[in-house]
């Protein structure tokens, strides 16, 4: 909407307005960008969003006040620990926080971009600012390993439950195989029922309105397809959201992409 | 909620419009009066809104997902989601650059949360996409633009480079992480906003948002 806005500042009569079309996806691969720390806390920390926040603060500092979630990896070893994030092309939001906003963490920031990373924000105003504003800080020993989960989509199950629920599936749920019948030939999942996902709302008659519905595919595409379908036909159902291969036995191998 | 259905609009914003029904809709509404069904679905997600009218036939939303294998589309229409199913021989695909190792199956080009129009045909209650369009970008004169060379250089002058910089994504999305120096006013709240312009008309302004969407 950048190319809107200018328009609109022209007919205002400003005479000089650009566009930098490219914007924020260009910027990033390149530069990091900047939150206020009344922003971390609001947009991050009271709405839950995953994120990964790193105080690049020497650990005996960090350990007098830090905020909450904060993983400890000081500075000079930023470069060398880069393979302790997560995979790049999950693209994890990562904030860095030093003491106020300056060449420390400019300095880790440029690290991680140099890394691939393309999602990199500095706290403007580092701990100084975060306490300033009297929000709450933590103290004791930091955590020292990055842990990054990207929320699950709405209707998805934990990977955990789903193996529970493959090996032992209770009377009242039902897996729902909606991959195609080649691919079902190759093999299921134990006690699973094969309704390719096309065919699946010409066969609501054979899925149960009384169980728990799972769906699954081999990527989790057609999964969640299904997943939409069938509730909005009021059903309980849930989908895995995962890459998933079955072997002819009915052996499977699960893998969160 | 909020913050998560900014997600997939990108750069552009959020006014709420009532959309007027369509005949169609209003069918599909009273053929579903016996049981307590959902309201029918929207057919233009609110961000197309803004420029765009409910079309018979037609949907636009945000680009989800694509299963070839089933030929499924799922698009996000607000917080309301459709399934078409497609016939990859005959789907007609525009504003969409083909990977040339795998040129039959484009839709796999199209970014999750793309802005999309979708043409379709309906039988039995199943909608089947004839046509997918991805949005093209707004087109911007070449003398108006800035490269992020260009960007770069003014944020690196700060508060001495005499400029305002205007990131004119939602709020939700500038709080998480903006270009340094730059304000946020949102394309919705221009009108609300325009006190925050600089009073001299010959400054220097640059409008930023998320790409070419």
């Amino acid at each position: 909407m950048s190319p809107n806005s200018a328009g609109r500042a022209e007919k205002l009569g400003y005479t000089n307005v650009k566009v930098y079309h490219e914007g924020l996806p260009e910027w990033t691969k390149r530069n990091y960008t900047v939150l206020s720390a009344q922003f971390l806390k609001e947009a991050y920390i009271d709405k839950d969003i995953p994120n990964v926040l790193i105080d690049v603060r020497p650990a005996a500092v960090a350990q007098k006040g830090f905020i909450k979630g904060a993983v400890a990896l000081p500075v000079a070893e930023i470069a060398a620990n880069v393979a302790k994030f997560p995979p790049k092309d999950k693209k994890p939001p990562i904030v860095i926080v030093d003491d106020n906003g300056g060449d420390d963490a400019t300095s880790a920031a440029r690290s991680l971009i140099s890394a691939g990373y393309t999602s990199v924000t500095i706290v403007t105003g580092g701990m100084n600012a975060w306490k300033a504003a009297a929000f709450p800080v933590e103290t004791g020993t930091l955590a020292t390993n990055i842990v990054y989960v990207p929320k699950p989509r709405p209707g998805e199950i934990a990977i955990d439950d789903f193996k529970k629920i493959a090996a032992n599936t209770p009377a009242n749920t039902l897996i729902v195989d909606v991959r195609n019948r080649d691919e079902g030939n190759a093999g299921m999942i134990k006690g699973a029922k094969l309704v390719p996902d096309e065919e699946l709302l010409d066969r609501l008659a054979e899925v149960p309105k009384d169980k728990q519905i799972i769906t699954h595919c081999s990527t989790g595409v057609r999964a969640e397809m299904a997943y939409h379908k069938l509730k909005e036909k009021g059903y309980n159902v849930k989908f895995l959201n995962a890459k998933l291969d079955i072997d002819k036995d009915g052996n499977y191998k699960i893998e969160k992409p | 909620m909020l913050l998560k259905r900014f997600y997939s609009i990108t750069c552009a914003t959020a006014l709420t419009i009532g959309l007027a029904m369509t005949a169609g809709q209003a069918l599909a509404q009273e053929k579903a009066a016996a049981p307590a069904m959902p309201q029918a679905k929207p057919t233009v997600a609110k961000i197309c809104s803004n420029c765009h009218q409910p079309e018979a036939a037609s949907l636009r939303g945000n680009f989800d997902s694509v299963a070839y294998k089933t030929q499924s589309i799922q698009i996000k229409i607000d917080e309301a989601v459709e399934i078409l199913r497609f016939d990859k021989n005959t789907l007609k695909v525009a504003n969409v650059k083909p990977d040339p190792e795998n040129p039959s199956e484009p839709l796999r080009e199209i970014k999750k949360g793309k802005e999309v129009r979708i043409e379709y045909t309906e039988k039995d209650g199943k909608k089947f996409a004839t046509l997918v369009v991805a949005k093209p970008p707004i087109k911007v004169a070449p003398e108006k633009l800035m490269t992020t060379a260009d960007v770069e250089k003014l944020v690196a002058m700060g508060d001495k480079g005499k400029y305002l910089l205007i990131d004119a994504r939602p709020a939700p999305k500038f709080m998480e992480g903006a270009i340094p120096t730059a304000i946020n006013i949102p394309f919705p709240a221009f009108e609300k906003m325009a006190g925050k312009l600089p009073a001299d008309k010959g400054a220097l302004i640059v409008y930023y948002c998320a790409g070419m969407t």
